[in-house]
């Protein structure tokens, strides 16, 4: 088995920790990464989009939206606004969410802002949906 | 002497009182050990952000970035919180007291206020201050989403340049019977450039400038986070404290009335007795 590296995934409301995982995939504020055990010391602005740790065979996923990642030797740290494991999210309510969302943007008219608004409620929404609905 | 039926009465109603204030302390200590659980939470967050956000203010061009960049503050900013709801003590009035103090001190006129948490906007809209917004009714399902929301509500009017200078001003919860009042220099964002700075050399990506630019919303996030877990853990503690000594205040009043419902019956039955002894004499005779 190859080198593992300690994985934390920190919100203002919650503290995950992975322990020692194999691979970390994590939504890039250009593009998606992969990061295995043995990377540069780095600091990655995250975007909106879903993060993917393997441990082993397992492989555990989580609605992620805007933060950091901070890789250094000793492991890295996930710092996100909010994540939601891939299981508990509510398909439901995403759906919900995500139909408000549309239809606020159908209903915009001038106000810039709340366009602004909608449009990340609905790149969340959409976010979650997809998440969730893989699990 | 007051009459029996009125002390008993009185017994009656200072005893419901009690109650309802021993049960209001138990339920603000319930909401006390959530509010210390959320703080308890939010701490390593918080403190990695700031962590990155000082290893790199160093090197960045402050003036690059409106929320770094010092203006003259000539519209003055004032964030006050308090809570919706009474009942807690003094920790209302002593913040808002403060808070009136530090406002008049920077010009009634000049000074605009946001509010949060009712108390604080009923009070200042009542003496004429300039309340340009306030948020009311979340203390219950506080939620991250409404630091987020008040703190991008804050940016974005400091942006627009209606503000050059924002402080907050709130309740910091020091323990169980503490609150301290804190004033924080909210925006534009200065940090005490303290420690000697993390010496891990990154690699930047996007860049450096990006990274900065998207980590001090976050960082503003977080902190009014802060302020509100807090000013709602120093709330419950405020509100536990000053319930408990209302439920004891309410026992020795019991006690005292009861002493008196004592005696007052005591003084009934030696009027009786006399009575009837001196009625009985006189027959005697």
């Amino acid at each position: 088995m190859a080198a593992q590296f300690h994985l934390e995934i920190i919100t203002p409301t919650k503290v995950y920790d992975e322990g020692e995982v194999d691979y970390l995939r994590a939504p890039g504020v250009d593009g998606a990464f992969g990061v295995m055990a043995g990377h540069t010391d780095s600091i990655m602005a995250l975007t909106v989009g879903e993060i993917k740790v393997v441990k082993g065979s397992v492989e555990t996923t989580y609605a992620a939206t805007k933060g950091y990642a901070e890789i250094t030797a000793d492991g890295v740290q996930l710092l996100v606004e909010s994540a939601e494991p891939g299981a508990d999210i509510d398909l439901a309510r995403a759906q919900a969410a995500y139909d408000r969302a549309k239809q606020n943007l159908a209903q915009k008219q001038d106000e810039m802002i709340d366009e602004l608004r909608a449009l990340r409620a609905l790149e969340r929404s959409m976010n979650r949906l997809k998440v969730g609905e893989k699990k | 002497m007051a009459n029996l039926k009125d002390i008993r009465k009185r017994i009656g109603t200072i005893e419901s009182i009690k109650q309802v204030t021993r049960a209001m302390k138990l339920v603000a200590a319930a909401k006390l050990r959530r509010a210390q659980a959320n703080m308890e939470q939010a701490r390593p967050y918080a403190g990695r952000i700031n962590g990155i956000l000082n290893h790199l203010l160093p090197d960045i061009d402050r003036t690059s970035l409106p929320l770094l960049s010092m203006r003259p503050a000539k519209q003055k900013a004032f964030v006050v919180l308090t809570s919706d709801r009474g009942l807690c003590g003094s920790f209302n009035t002593n913040i808002l007291k403060q808070a009136r103090t530090i406002i008049d001190a920077a010009g009634k006129d000049q000074a605009k206020l946001i509010c949060i948490g009712r108390k604080g906007y009923e009070f200042f809209d009542k003496r004429g201050y300039n309340v340009v917004e306030h948020y009311a009714d979340f203390w219950n399902e506080l939620d991250f989403s409404n630091a987020t929301q008040m703190a991008r509500a804050i940016t974005d009017r400091y942006l627009s340049g209606e503000f050059d200078d924002v402080r907050v001003i709130f309740n910091e919860f020091k323990n169980v019977a503490q609150q301290e009042i804190v004033e924080y220099h909210y925006l534009p964002l200065v940090l005490e450039e303290d420690e000697e700075a993390v010496t891990t050399d990154y690699l930047f990506e996007p860049s450096k400038d990006d990274v900065v630019q998207s980590l001090v919303p976050r960082h503003l996030n977080i902190q009014m986070w802060r302020f509100l877990l807090e000013s709602n853990a120093a709330e419950q503690a405020a509100r536990m404290t000053s319930m408990e000594a209302a439920t004891e205040n309410a026992g020795d009043l019991i006690d005292s009335l009861r002493l008196e419902y004592n005696k007052a019956r005591q003084a009934a039955i030696t009027t009786e007795i006399l009575e009837v002894v001196s009625g009985a004499e006189a027959l005697v005779e």
